[in-house]
This record gives C-alpha cells, sequence and structure tokens, in this order.
C-alpha cells in the first residue's frame, strides 16, 4: 500500500518537475547556511565555515541527483530521454528508418490482421449465454460409417424424456425458403427448429416474443421471428414488424419478434426462424431418415463427460427397444463451439504459424539494418563509453532506438490491420464461419500492442548487445565490422531459412489447389449456366402441376437461340444431398444397415445439361411416366458399393427397408461420380429418380442447368424471359456459371493458399532484402581491398565472382537448414494437402530455384558496384 | 573525520524516525545533526544519503514537512512524525531490536549457546 502511495507520488514527481526542483535548491541551500552559521558560532571566520561545511555536506550536486532519483522515477527519466534521443537519431537516417518501420508495419499488421481473423473465427465466445455449457448431440453408427450424423426425430424425442443430465434439448434444421411479396422474391435460410431451442441458447429477442412450446407443432405453427439482419434489409427495420405477417414459400407466417443482431446460427446469411410445425406423431414414430440437428445445454455441475456417459446408455436402451431402426445406433456429444470450429482450426493454425514466421523474418530483417547502422556508429558508441556510459545503459539506449522503431512500426500495423479487415471481409468466402464477426476488437488491438513492445526484444536484443561491446576509441571497427558481418551472414542464413519453410508450405498448397480444380468433377463445367427456382406451393400444389411447369419451362428455354440442352434437378453436383435414406437391394439380407443412398431427383435431360457421361445402360426418357415402371439411374460409386462392380442394370432396390411396402425400383442406367461434398470429397452412391415418378411435394425447389454455345449473360438473360413469360412471380436465384461453382467450392482453399503464398511472397522480398542489404554493405566496406586486389591484377570477371559468392554463402547455408525445416514441419499441415505428399520433390526443387534466382538478383546490384570501383580513388580515400 | 562511519544502509530511516519523535519537527540539518551528537559522533549523515531518505519516508506517509522559520531567521523545510510514523517506529524498534538479538546468539562465544 504504501509502496503504491510511494510511486504514484514519485510518478506525481515526474510530471511536475519545476516545482520541486526549486524548492529542492532552497532547501539545501538553507541547510548549508544552518551549517556555515554553526561553524561561525564554534569560532571560524566565515570564508574557513563555509569550506568546512560545503566539504562536510558532501557533493551538492550529488545530493541533489540522489534527490532527483527518489523524487521522480528515473527508469522513466530515461527512458523519455532515450526516445527523444531515439527519435532524432532515426531522423537523422531516414532510409534506415523508413525501411525498418515499413518492414515492422507488415510484420506486425500482418500478425494482427491475423489473429483478428483466428479471433473472430476460433475463440470469440458465441453470442449465447454461458455458451460454454452447449453441447451438441449427433448420432454414430459404425454400421453406416457414420461418425457425426444428424438426429431422427423420434429419437431426439426419447432423449429429451429420458436424460437428466440437460436442462434442456433443442433441435433445428436449416431449409430454403423464400420470401415473396416483399418486393423482388428472394432466397433466406429458413431455420426450422423446436420452439424451446431459444430457451436452450438463452438468447431474448430484441422485439416481441419467441416461440412457445405448442407452437413446435402443425396448426399453431405459421409463426416467424426474423434475425437482425433481414429485419434491416428485408424490412427497413420497420419497428411495427411484430405482428405483420409474411410469405415464406407460399404459406403465410405471423411475425412475433426479432433477433438480437449478434445473434446467429452457424451460417451467416439472412435467417428467418421458423417452427418446425410437425405432427406430434413425428416425434414418437420417426426413427428414421435423421435430419435434426440437436443442441443441449448441462445442467450445473454436469460434464460433458458424464453427460456423454448417461446419452451412452439412453441410446443402448433405444437400441433394445427399436432394432429396427436403431441397432448399434450411439450418439456423441461434443462442445457446441467445437463443433463449429474444428473444421476451419487446421488451416487457422497453419496461416497463424506462417505469420508468425513472417514476423521472425521481419525481426531478423530489422536486426541486420540495424546491425548494418551500427556498425556505422561504432565511434559514438566508443565515446559514449569514454564519458563513462555502462553497457547496460548503451544497451537500454539502443533497445529504446528499437522500441520507437516498433511504436512507428506498430502504428503502422494496425492501421493495415483495419484496412486489412476491409479487405478480407470482401473475399472471406462464405464457407467459413463467423467470419462476418471479424472485427479489430480490445482483444486484437491489445494483441498488436503487446506485439509492438515485444518485438523490440526479438529484434532489438541482439544488435544492442552486439553493438555495445566495449570497442575503444583508437579500435577503428575493423574486428568489430568482421565480427558484426558474421553475426549479419548467420542473421540472413536465419531469413532464407525461414523463407525456404514458407515457400515450400506456400508451394505445396498452389499445387494441392490446382490439384483440386484439375479434378474431374464428373460434369463438365464449360458453357453452361445454372439457377434455382422456388415453385410456391399454392399455385404448384399438385405434383403434376410442378412436373408439367418444369417441362414447359425447359422446352421454350430449349427454343431460345444458342441452348443446346436444358435439364432439371432438385440438386446440383457440388450441392451436397437432397436428402439420403435407407434403401434394401434385391437378394441381400434384410437389415443390410450399410445401404444408405443419397437421393436426387432430375428430368431426362439434367446429364446432358450438365455433361455427365452415361457409362452404362440408358438415360431417363419422356416414357418413364407416373403410370410406367418405377426405374432409377445410379452413379458409379453405388454400382460398386453396392454390386461389388456387378453390372447393375437390371438390378432391383427398394428405398427403405425390406419389409417396407416401398416398391422395387429398377436401375436403367449408369452415369458417371459427380462430385457431390466437395472436390476432395470422396464421391456417396446417389440414385436419380425421374421427376415424373418422384412424389415432390409442393413447394418444390429445383436448380435448371442450361447449356448452349453463346456466353453465359445470354444464356441466362433467354432463361429468364422464357420462364417470366410463364409465370412472372418465379425469381432465378443463384445464378452461376458451372464453372464458377467448381471455383466457389474450392474458395476456402483458395483463400488459405493466397495467404499463404502472400506470406511466402513476403519472405522472400524481406530475404532478398537482407541480402542485398548485407552484401552492399560488406562491399562498401571492403572498397579499399577491392582496389588493392584490382591493382594487383584481379579481373573484372574473378571480383564479381567473388563478390556473388559471398552474398550466396548465407543463402545456400539458409536454404539447406530451411529445407530440412521444411520437411520436419510440411507434415502437420497433411490434412490441407490434396493430391500431394507433404515432402514432394518438385516443390522443394522450385522452391530452391526460386530462391536462388531471387537471392542472386540481390546479389548482382552490390556486386556490379564492386567492379566498378576504381582502385586510385579507393586507394587514395582512406 | 575519515574514521567516522557512514551511517549503514537501512538503519537511516529508522534513525531519522526515532529523532523525530523524541526531538519534536526538526530540519534536515537539525536532523543530521542531531544523529550525529546521538551517535556519539561516531557516525557522519552524508546530506546526498539523508534527503532521499526524508523524501521516501515522506511519500511512504511516516513523516510530514512543511516550510518554517529556522532560529536564525531563515525559511526551512521542518519534519515531523505522522501518526503512521508513530507506529512504523514502534515496529521498526521491535524488529531492530529482534534482529541484533539474533546476530549476538551468533556472535556469542561458543559455550554460552546452549
Amino acid at each position: 500500500m504504501r509502496r503504491l502511495r510511494a510511486l504514484f507520488l514519485r510518478l506525481g514527481g515526474f510530471v511536475q518537475k519545476q516545482d520541486w526542483e526549486r524548492d529542492m535548491a532552497a532547501e539545501l541551500e538553507t541547510n548549508l547556511q544552518l551549517h556555515i552559521a554553526d561553524k561561525v558560532r564554534a569560532g571560524m571566520s566565515p570564508g574557513d565555515a563555509r569550506r568546512a561545511a560545503v566539504l562536510e555536506f558532501g557533493s551538492i550536486a550529488s545530493a541533489k541527483e540522489n534527490y532527483r532519483d527518489r523524487k521522480s522515477l528515473p527508469l522513466l527519466e530515461t527512458l523519455a530521454q532515450d526516445l527523444r534521443y531515439a527519435a532524432r537519431t532515426l531522423r537523422k537516417n531516414p532510409g534506415f528508418t523508413m525501411v525498418a518501420i515499413l518492414t515492422l508495419g507488415l510484420g506486425i499488421g500482418a500478425n494482427t490482421a491475423m489473429f483478428s481473423v483466428a479471433q473472430a473465427v476460433l475463440w470469440r465466445p458465441l453470442p449465447y449465454a454461458h455458451p460454454d455449457r452447449l453441447v451438441e448431440i449427433s448420432e454414430t453408427n459404425p454400421l453406416k460409417r457414420w461418425t457425426h450424423t444428424v438426429v431422427a426425430p423420434a429419437n431426439f424425442a426419447d432423449w429429451q424424456k429420458m436424460n437428466t443430465v440437460f436442462i434442456g434439448i433443442g433441435a433445428y434444421d436449416p431449409t430454403e425458403v423464400f420470401l415473396t411479396g416483399e418486393g423482388e422474391p428472394q432466397r433466406l435460410k429458413g431455420i426450422a427448429l423446436t420452439a424451446n431451442l431459444f430457451e436452450v441458447l438463452g438468447v431474448a429477442p430484441l422485439l416481441g416474443r419467441t416461440f412457445r412450446n405448442e407452437e413446435t407443432f402443425e396448426g399453431k405453427s405459421r409463426v416467424a421471428i426474423l434475425s437482425y439482419n433481414l429485419w434491416q434489409t428485408g424490412f427497413a427495420g420497420d419497428p411495427h414488424i411484430v405482428g405483420r405477417s409474411v410469405s415464406l414459400t407460399g404459406k403465410t407466417y405471423d411475425v412475433v419478434g426479432v433477433m438480437p443482431s449478434a445473434f446467429f446460427f452457424p451460417g451467416h446469411d439472412k435467417q428467418i426462424y421458423i417452427p418446425f410445425g410437425f405432427k406430434p406423431s413425428i416425434f414418437v414414430e420417426h426413427r428414421r431418415p435423421h435430419y435434426l440437428n440437436v443442441i443441449a445445454r448441462l445442467r450445473d455441475g454436469v460434464s460433458l463427460a458424464q453427460a456423454s456417459r448417461q446419452m451412452t446408455g439412453v441410446a443402448s436402451r433405444l437400441e433394445q427397444m427399436y432394432p429396427d431402426t436403431n441397432t448399434k445406433m450411439g450418439v456423441r456429444l461434443d462442445g457446441f463451439h467445437d463443433t463449429l470450429t474444428q473444421e476451419k482450426r487446421p488451416a487457422l493454425a497453419m496461416l497463424l504459424s506462417a505469420v508468425c514466421v513472417l514476423f521472425l523474418i521481419v525481426c531478423s530483417n530489422v536486426a541486420n539494418l540495424q546491425l548494418g547502422c551500427a556498425a556505422a556508429r561504432v565511434r559514438e558508441f566508443s565515446i559514449r563509453q569514454a564519458l563513462g556510459a555502462g553497457r547496460a545503459r548503451l544497451v537500454r539506449q539502443l533497445l529504446t532506438e528499437s522500441l520507437a522503431l516498433s511504436l512507428a512500426g506498430g502504428a503502422l500495423g494496425l492501421a493495415l490491420a483495419v484496412f486489412a479487415r476491409a479487405a478480407l471481409l470482401r473475399w472471406i468466402p462464405a464457407a467459413i464461419p463467423r467470419y462476418a464477426e471479424l472485427r479489430i476488437d480490445t482483444w486484437v488491438v491489445f494483441f498488436g500492442a503487446a506485439i509492438t513492445v515485444l518485438a523490440p526484444l526479438l529484434f532489438g536484443i541482439v544488435p544492442a548487445l552486439a553493438s555495445s561491446r566495449a570497442d575503444s576509441l583508437r579500435d577503428r571497427g575493423d574486428t568489430g565490422s568482421r565480427r558484426g558481418r558474421s553475426l549479419r551472414n548467420v542473421l540472413v542464413g536465419c531469413e532464407v531459412a525461414l523463407s525456404v519453410v514458407l515457400v515450400v508450405g506456400a508451394g505445396l498448397l498452389i499445387r494441392s489447389l490446382i490439384g483440386l480444380e484439375n479434378v474431374d468433377p464428373g460434369f463438365n463445367p464449360d458453357h453452361a449456366v445454372s439457377f434455382s427456382l422456388a415453385l410456391p406451393e399454392i399455385r404448384y400444389a399438385k405434383s403434376e402441376r410442378t412436373v408439367r411447369t418444369i417441362e414447359e419451362i425447359e422446352s421454350r428455354i430449349r427454343t431460345e437461340a444458342g441452348v443446346q440442352v436444358v435439364g432439371t434437378g432438385m440438386v446440383l453436383p457440388l450441392h451436397g444431398t437432397a436428402w439420403t435414406d435407407d434403401a434394401s437391394v434385391e437378394g441381400h439380407a434384410p437389415g443390410d444397415y450399410e445401404r444408405e443412398l443419397r437421393h436426387n431427383v432430375v428430368t431426362p435431360d439434367f446429364f446432358r445439361a450438365t455433361g455427365t457421361r452415361l457409362i452404362r445402360g440408358r438415360s431417363l426418357n419422356g416414357f418413364d411416366t407416373e403410370k410406367s415402371p418405377p426405374v432409377t439411374l445410379v452413379n458409379e460409386s453405388l454400382a460398386k458399393n453396392y454390386f461389388r462392380g456387378a453390372d447393375p442394370i437390371g438390378k432391383r432396390i427398394k428405398f427403405g427397408l425390406m419389409q417396407d411396402k416401398d416398391p422395387w425400383v429398377t436401375v436403367v442406367g449408369m452415369v458417371a461420380d459427380m462430385k457431390q461434398d466437395g472436390m476432395a470429397a470422396r464421391v456417396e452412391p446417389e440414385v436419380y429418380v425421374p421427376l415424373t415418378q418422384a412424389d415432390a411435394e409442393g413447394g418444390l425447389g429445383v436448380s435448371v442447368v442450361v447449356r448452349g454455345s453463346c456466353n453465359p449473360d445470354a444464356l441466362i438473360a433467354a432463361a429468364r424471359r422464357e420462364i417470366h413469360a410463364i409465370d412472372k412471380d418465379l425469381a432465378l436465384t443463384d445464378v452461376t456459371t458451372l464453372r464458377d461453382l467448381v471455383h466457389n467450392s474450392v474458395g476456402d482453399q483458395r483463400f488459405r493458399t493466397t495467404l499463404l503464398a502472400g506470406f511466402a511472397g513476403c519472405a522472400l522480398f524481406l530475404a532478398a532484402l537482407g541480402v542485398y542489404g548485407v552484401l552492399a554493405y560488406s562491399v562498401a566496406q571492403r572498397t579499399r581491398e577491392i582496389g588493392v586486389r584490382m591493382a594487383l591484377g584481379a579481373s573484372a570477371a574473378q571480383l564479381f565472382r567473388m563478390v556473388l559468392r559471398d552474398g550466396m554463402r548465407p543463402v545456400f547455408a539458409g536454404s539447406i537448414v530451411g529445407m530440412a525445416g521444411a520437411y520436419a514441419v510440411t507434415g502437420l499441415i497433411q490434412s490441407l494437402l490434396f493430391g500431394v505428399a507433404p515432402v514432394d520433390p518438385p516443390t522443394y526443387l522450385l522452391t530452391f530455384a526460386i530462391l536462388a534466382a531471387v537471392a542472386l538478383a540481390a546479389c548482382v546490384v552490390p556486386a556490379a558496384k564492386a567492379i566498378r570501383v576504381d582502385p586510385l580513388v579507393s586507394l587514395r580515400e582512406q | 573525520m575519515a574514521n567516522k562511519a557512514d551511517v549503514w544502509q537501512g538503519t537511516l530511516a529508522l534513525m531519522v524516525l526515532k529523532t523525530l519523535q523524541t526531538m519534536g519537527p526538526l530540519h534536515g540539518y537539525g536532523i543530521a545533526r542531531r544523529i550525529e551528537q546521538t551517535s556519539g559522533d561516531q557516525l557522519s549523515v552524508n546530506y546526498g544519503t539523508l534527503y532521499p531518505a526524508l523524501l521516501k519516508l515522506e511519500q511512504e506517509g511516516y513523516i510530514a514537512s512543511e516550510w518554517g522559520v529556522s532560529d536564525n531567521n531563515r525559511k526551512a523545510k521542518y519534519y515531523r512524525l505522522t501518526r503512521a510514523g508513530q507506529k512504523q517506529v514502534a515496529k521498526e524498534a521491535r524488529e531492530w531490536e529482534q534482529a541484533t538479538a539474533i546476530i549476538a546468539r551468533f556472535l556469542a562465544p561458543e559455550e554460552e549457546r546452549s
């Protein structure tokens, strides 16, 4: 306490220096006079008395010095003094200062920006009450190779009843809905959910109310809650929105509330929340299919492990009760935050490490620059030491200079981070969850400030120690500079080594990306466009009506000039799946659970429009109607998995369990595997059922693919014209070319590759700068030596080679170390690579070639300078 | 003068406090004189150490200072003990006695220890 008080007083003393300096002088003077007076009283002459008093008194100057030290904070005083001095020194050397500040700004900015991304995507707590108590529950089944899958409604309902570890369990299912009647129809992410989910998440609405429990079920469920984003953009923030009704995919819903702006669900589109509207029987009978995402809140004091144990028990009881559907069906609990972030973690961890490496390169580069400067200041340091500055004092002053540089760099870096945020927001692929929350918040600023203050220790300590070493005045710095040069070569070697690691990493990612983009997607992405259509339920309630409309749309677009073929499907390639369900194969034992397959519903021309090859059998055609025998096409994966490579044509599949009453469907053709979940993902077995035979319920969303020779815009314009001629309220959404579909599907990979390549490029540039700096300096220093060599008959070519050799030596050494380092660490990014091994000789060779070329380019200028040295001038100079 | 010892580090504060306790408010010169007298002129107080010590005690709140007039009609800064200072004297004196007692046991001849 007392110490604190004293500290504050001293801080005060630091601030109001003038006042107490005067007081102190007065007090000391009084005491001196008193002393003299005493001596005079004792019989001395005034002159003697004064001399004796001063002698006894001790040095007034040193008394004042001690007093000052105590009155104020000497450390702070010298810091301020050093900072002023540093600013002066740096101003005198603007070239060095500029380069150092720019470099530091780049390093600090890149790190701060990367930190802000990681903070938004990985670390910031979710916008729910006590988010750490939320868990995601999913189902597992080794028989179906499910490790982490969505949940069947009846299982979910039983979990609710049979557990004692959760305060609440809620479920949701994201779907697509079309908002009509508010200007141009727009597609929204509709989150269908159980009414209690908001309660489980612990979020109160901004306006209105959340759902009531009975609203989960059919009959009461025509109520909706808007996300803040939708409220603002779709309804202009209408304050009287609660109580209005909106039309979603042809049904009317009453708006009962608006969620706060911070609230979100995984995914960051415009969202609207609606209750499931299920019949109560669904929660009793439906143990398949599986389609609910389940979130639960742990009871206080219950750990994740305890909850897992109980839920496993619950699952095994359900397994006994419902062997038909629940055999081997297990549960898995994960922290909700973990499940949201785990997919992005490896890539972000890689990028964070890369940006740290970049920071190290920045630091060694600045250290290198400082060493160069320090060599020129040997004299200054020697004089200071001769005048009594201790080594510690010199080190402190040099570190203060580093701090001044770092502070300027930090300010620049923060500005860069703000700029980077704006750029990243426009550019980060939507697949990265929570990216829209990218903010420069307190933590980000704190991080930037922290590395700004820590950086001088990294880059400043070596130069400070090296150049404060006692060099006496008569030492002209020759030996010191040689030592300095080898130190600088080591630093350059480090820079090169670190750059090699980054360049190799970037090379591997680039090769992966190229590999990914060149994977055969199973369809032909050129000369084709696609768009989605939502057929409102009211006007297209009957499925024949839907079918007839789609057929009409197709045939009308087909008549347009330049259009070759038009096809329609429920799900486009690279868009996942509409639904999956059990399937049974004729002739196999019932309950063979491995038969889980994906469904798609298509028109006959879907395959020609997407450019998908028919491998065997026939395609669908106009004779496959609702009255003809049910048929399906299958993909190659299905044939391989279900029929073990045997010809699937003529085989029969039932979409359901063996004992179900569903009809047998005959396989009439096999098409090539179209990529479903991404270019790198394995293709799962899929069936393509003709639209005419699918029991398409009303409100079907479909995607139309138009293939033609003219440009994409013309194709789209033609399609839009024809569709609006049929129904002017039909909205075309997700308009894209198939090429862009492929392109966007690897957006995530492109993002990380571009960033890493950017970092690697910066690293290369800095390394080249380092090589150049050291070599240029050493050539300048060795002018005399070069002159002597020339005078003794060395040829220009020899000298050129000599300088190049000098410059390239640390580059080669660094490259070798860097290769070894890359070899050691690229294994860590294996999960981010595609089609290329972490130890990929071409990448390593290319890295080496690039690096050598860049370094050589950096060496050429100083080498050229060396051979232009005029021996006469250089010898006369010194 | 050369054979006078300088004040030992750490003991000056206690001496100052004790002096102010017995003598009442004093200026810096008076304090120094008094300490030298009390020590039987075996100690010499250097102003270079006295003033920072006074300042430290003041910053810690054990003494307070105000400007007054000295016997020879000069403006002088007078230091006096605060209430916290009173307590501190007692505390430090106790600690000092303890410390000396302990050291004394170490320095005592072997056979006297038990």
